[in-house]
C-alpha cells in the first residue's frame, strides 16, 4: 500500500512538473503533412453520404474531373455530431483533409487560422453566389457558400383561412400578429408559435427573425459590424418580446423541453401551431412543410413590425460552404475543387434533390411552390442574421439565458448584461 | 494473458536442455535470469507508458497552454481559473456532488428488489429476468424512449392530468431535469447491480434467515439484522461500481435527453469537456477540465481501493 501511495505521489508530481513546461509549437502547419498527395485530394464533410445529395456530388466530381482528369478526389463523410471534434483534432495535429465543409458564422470564424484565404481563387464567383459574409473574416473569404441558411417566418394558410383571416395577407405588425393568433386559437385551438428551445436554438431563430422588425436599419448594421449595444432599448425589446411570447402563452407548452430538431417542426407540420420560425435549407424548411401541409398552405411572411422605424427583412447567410485547409500541398487544385463544388450545375442538382436554397441565385426555383418564391424574392433585400455575428461562447450563453427567461429565473436586464460581458470578452 | 504467456516463457528457459546446464553457461544464465523479469514485463510497461501515461502527460501539459489567439503559448493556470470561474463547470461539479448524494438510493433500489426476489415473492422468477432487461439497452435507446415518455405532452403527463395532477415539465424544468436523468440512469443500469446482489445472496446462510423467522422477526428486522450484515461486502462492491457508472457512463443519456439543459442544469464534467472541445473549439480548456475530472476519479478510485482493502481485512 505504501509503495502504491508513493507511486501515485510520484505520478501526480510528474504531472504537475510537466504542466510547467510549454506546449508543442502552435503553427507547424506549413511543414505539416496533408491528407492528400499531389494527385489526391481528401474532402471532409457530413453531406456526401446522404442520398439526396448524391446528384450534387456527382455533378461536382464530373465538373472537377473535366478540369483535372488525373486527380483523385476522396470524399470522407463524417458524422455531424462528431464533425467539429474530429476537425479540431486534425487542426491541432496540423494535418488532415485538404478541403472541408463548414457551417457559416462562428464555426468557421473560430478556425480561420487553419484555413487558406480564397479571395484570389473565387473572384469570378463573387457575383454569381450569395452568402459570402458568413464565411469571411476581416475582409478575407475562407469558404465558398453552397447553400443559404436563414430564418423565414412560415405560417399555415389553412389555419388562417379556418379562423376567417385572409391567408394571402398575413399580419404586418406585431399587434396584428398577436391579435390574429388569438383569433386562430379561439377558432382552431392551434397555438400561435411552434417553439422548440430544448437546445436553446429557439432564441437564435427568434433573435434573427424578429431583429429587423425591432432594430432600426442603423442599429442593425452596427450590430453586424460588431458594434453591439446590448443595453439599448431595441435589443432589450427583442428579449422582452421573447419573454412575453412565453408568458402570454403564444408558444406551445413545454417549449424548454421540446427539441427544435425535430419536435417543434413536427408541431407545425401537424397543424398544431399557426406560425413557426423555420429554416431555409436542409431541414425544418419549406420542402418538409410542403410535404405535410401541401405547398399551397405554406406561406412565408416578413417579420411583423414592432418598431415603426424598423424595416423588416429576411435574415439569411451562407449556410454551408467548402474551405481549403492551409496545410494542403496543392492549394490551386483544392481551390478548383471548391469551385466545382459550387458550380451552377452541381448547385442546381442540390436544390432539386435536397430542397436546399442554394447560394447560386441564378437558378430557377419557380416550380417548388409559393413559399420558395417568396423566400428567393426576399433574399434580394435580405440581410445577415443577427445571431450569426455572435461568437459560439455568446451563443452558448444565450441558449441558457433564453431558457431562464422563459422559466422566469432571470430578468431581461440581467440577461443582456451577461450577454454584453460575454460579447466583449469574445 | 500477458502474465500467463510470460510464465510459460520463463519455465521454457529454465528447462532448457543441454548447454544451458553446463557450469560456464550457468553464470551467464543467472545474469539473464536477473534481467528476464524486466525484459518480460517491458512490453506491458511500454504499452502503459507509451499509450497511457505519456498521452496523459501531454494532455495535462496541454491544459497549461492557451486557446484561440494564444494557441500553444504557455498560460500557467489561466485555464483552471477560467474553469472554476465558469458557472457551467461549477454546475457540473455540483451535479457530481448530487450524484454522490443519490448513490445510496441507486444502491438501495437493486438491493431491495434483490431481497424480494431472494425471499421468493410471487412471480420472482419473472421479475428476475425483467429487471435485468434494461441493462442490455444502449443509453441512446433508453434516452430516446424516455424522451417520448417524459415529453411535456407525453404519456406520463397525460396520466398525471387524468388523475387531476398538474403536468410536470420533466426535462424542461431545471429543478427536475437532473433527477429525471439520474432516475432514468438508475432504471437503465440497476439490473447489473441486482445480479451482483443475487450472487451475494447465494452465499448467505439460509439457516440464519430461518432462525430469524422462527424467532418471529418482521421483514424490516430481517433486512436490518440479517441481510445487511451478511451482504456488507457485496453492498460495498455495488457502491463502488455504481459510483463509477454514474460518473463515467451518463454522457449518452445527457446527450440524448437534455443536451446539458435546461439552463445548463444537467451538465456533468464529461459533457462539459465534449462541449468545450467540439463545439467551442477550446481544446486546452477541455484538457484542463479533463485533468480535473481525472483527479476526481483518482481520489474516488483511491478511496474505493482503501474501502475494499479494509473490508477484505475484516474477513
Amino acid at each position: 500500500m505504501k509503495q502504491r501511495t508513493l507511486w501515485s505521489a510520484a505520478l501526480i508530481g510528474g504531472l504537475a512538473l510537466a504542466g510547467c513546461g510549454s506546449a508543442s509549437e502552435p503553427e507547424s502547419s506549413s511543414t505539416g503533412g496533408s491528407g492528400g498527395s499531389e494527385d489526391t485530394l481528401v474532402v471532409w464533410d457530413w453531406k456526401s453520404g446522404e442520398e439526396n445529395a448524391a446528384a450534387y456530388f456527382e455533378q461536382a466530381k464530373a465538373d472537377f474531373a473535366e478540369k483535372h482528369p488525373d486527380v483523385t478526389v476522396e470524399f470522407v463523410a463524417q458524422p455531424f455530431e462528431q464533425y467539429y471534434t474530429l476537425l479540431g483534432t486534425a487542426i491541432q495535429a496540423g494535418e488532415g483533409p485538404d478541403v472541408v465543409l463548414f457551417n457559416g458564422g462562428g464555426q468557421i470564424r473560430d478556425r480561420v487560422d487553419a484555413l487558406l484565404p480564397l479571395d484570389d481563387y473565387v473572384a469570378e464567383d463573387r457575383e454569381r453566389l450569395a452568402g459570402w459574409e458568413a464565411f469571411s473574416q476581416d475582409g478575407a473569404v475562407f469558404a465558398a457558400p453552397v447553400t443559404l441558411q436563414g430564418h423565414p417566418i412560415y405560417y399555415n394558410k389553412a389555419l388562417y383561412d379556418e379562423a376567417g383571416l385572409d391567408p394571402e395577407s398575413p399580419p404586418t405588425t406585431w399587434d396584428d400578429f398577436v391579435a390574429a393568433c388569438g383569433t386562430i386559437k379561439t377558432a382552431t385551438g392551434a397555438d400561435c408559435i411552434a417553439l422548440g428551445n430544448k437546445e436553446g436554438y429557439g432564441i437564435e431563430f427568434f433573435l434573427s427573425a424578429m431583429g429587423s422588425a425591432v432594430l432600426t436599419p442603423q442599429e442593425y448594421d452596427d450590430w453586424i459590424a460588431g458594434d453591439r449595444d446590448w443595453s439599448s432599448p431595441g435589443v432589450k425589446q427583442i428579449f422582452e418580446l421573447w419573454k412575453a411570447a412565453g408568458d402570454t402563452g403564444l408558444n406551445n407548452e413545454g417549449a424548454n423541453s421540446t427539441a427544435m430538431f425535430n419536435d417543434s417542426f413536427g408541431i407545425f407540420q401537424a397543424g398544431e401551431a399557426a406560425n413557426m420560425i423555420g429554416l431555409m435549407s436542409d431541414i425544418g424548411h419549406w420542402k418538409d412543410f410542403n410535404e405535410f401541409l401541401g405547398a399551397e398552405n405554406v406561406g412565408v411572411m416578413l417579420a411583423p413590425v414592432v418598431n415603426p422605424e424598423a424595416s423588416p427583412s429576411l435574415p439569411y447567410d451562407g449556410g454551408i460552404g467548402y474551405a481549403v485547409m492551409n496545410w494542403t500541398t496543392s492549394p490551386d487544385l483544392a481551390a478548383d475543387l471548391v469551385r466545382s463544388l459550387t458550380s451552377t450545375e452541381a448547385l442546381e442538382a442540390f436544390h432539386a434533390d435536397a430542397g436546399a436554397i442554394v447560394s447560386d441565385t441564378t437558378i430557377d426555383v419557380s416550380d417548388a411552390g409559393p413559399a420558395v418564391s417568396t423566400i428567393v424574392e426576399e433574399i434580394q433585400t435580405g440581410r445577415q442574421a443577427l445571431h450569426v455575428a455572435l461568437s459560439s461562447q455568446t451563443l452558448e450563453l444565450i441558449h441558457r439565458l433564453s431558457q431562464q427567461l422563459l422559466s422566469g429565473s432571470v430578468t431581461v436586464d440581467d440577461a443582456v448584461a451577461q450577454l454584453a460581458a460575454s460579447d466583449q470578452a469574445g | 494473458m500477458v502474465g500467463l504467456a510470460d510464465g510459460t516463457n520463463t519455465r521454457t528457459m529454465d528447462d532448457r536442455p543441454g548447454p544451458a546446464r553446463r557450469p560456464p553457461a550457468r553464470s551467464r544464465s543467472r545474469g539473464w535470469e536477473r534481467w528476464a523479469p524486466y525484459v518480460l514485463v517491458a512490453p506491458a510497461v511500454l504499452i502503459i507508458v507509451g499509450l497511457r501515461l505519456y498521452p496523459l502527460l501531454l494532455g495535462v501539459n496541454f491544459s497549461f497552454t492557451g486557446d484561440g489567439d494564444r494557441n500553444g503559448q504557455p498560460v500557467g493556470l489561466d485555464n483552471y481559473a477560467a474553469l472554476f470561474d465558469d458557472p457551467l463547470f461549477q454546475q457540473a461539479l455540483r451535479n457530481v456532488g448530487l450524484l454522490v448524494l443519490l448513490l445510496p438510493v441507486a444502491v438501495a433500489i437493486p438491493g431491495l428488489l434483490a431481497t424480494f426476489i431472494y425471499l421468493r415473492v410471487p412471480g420472482h422468477r419473472f421479475f428476475r429476468s425483467v429487471y435485468f432487461f434494461p441493462a442490455v439497452l444502449s443509453p441512446v435507446i433508453v434516452g430516446a424512449i424516455f424522451n417520448l415518455l417524459l415529453a411535456f405532452d407525453g404519456p406520463l403527463n397525460s396520466l398525471l392530468r387524468s388523475v387531476g395532477i398538474a403536468p410536470v415539465d420533466w426535462l424542461g424544468d431545471p429543478g427536475v431535469a437532473i433527477f429525471a436523468v439520474v432516475g432514468v440512469h438508475i432504471w437503465a443500469t440497476f439490473g447489473m447491480a441486482l445480479v451482483v446482489f443475487l450472487a451475494g445472496f447465494a452465499t448467505l446462510d439460509s439457516a440464519l434467515l430461518d432462525a430469524a423467522r422462527v424467532d418471529g422477526a418482521a421483514l424490516h428486522q430481517v433486512i436490518r439484522h440479517v441481510i445487511i450484515p451478511g451482504l456488507s461486502r457485496t453492498i460495498q462492491f455495488v457502491f463502488v461500481t455504481t459510483m463509477i457508472g454514474m460518473l463515467t457512463a451518463m454522457f449518452g443519456l445527457l446527450y440524448v435527453m437534455t443536451s446539458g439543459g435546461p439552463e445548463g442544469s444537467t451538465y456533468l464534467p464529461e459533457y462539459y469537456i465534449w462541449i468545450q472541445q467540439g463545439q467551442m473549439n477550446r481544446p486546452a480548456l477541455a484538457s484542463a477540465a479533463s485533468t480535473v475530472l481525472f483527479l476526481i476519479m483518482l481520489v474516488v478510485g483511491l478511496v474505493q481501493i482503501s474501502i475494499l482493502r479494509r473490508s477484505g481485512r475484516e474477513d
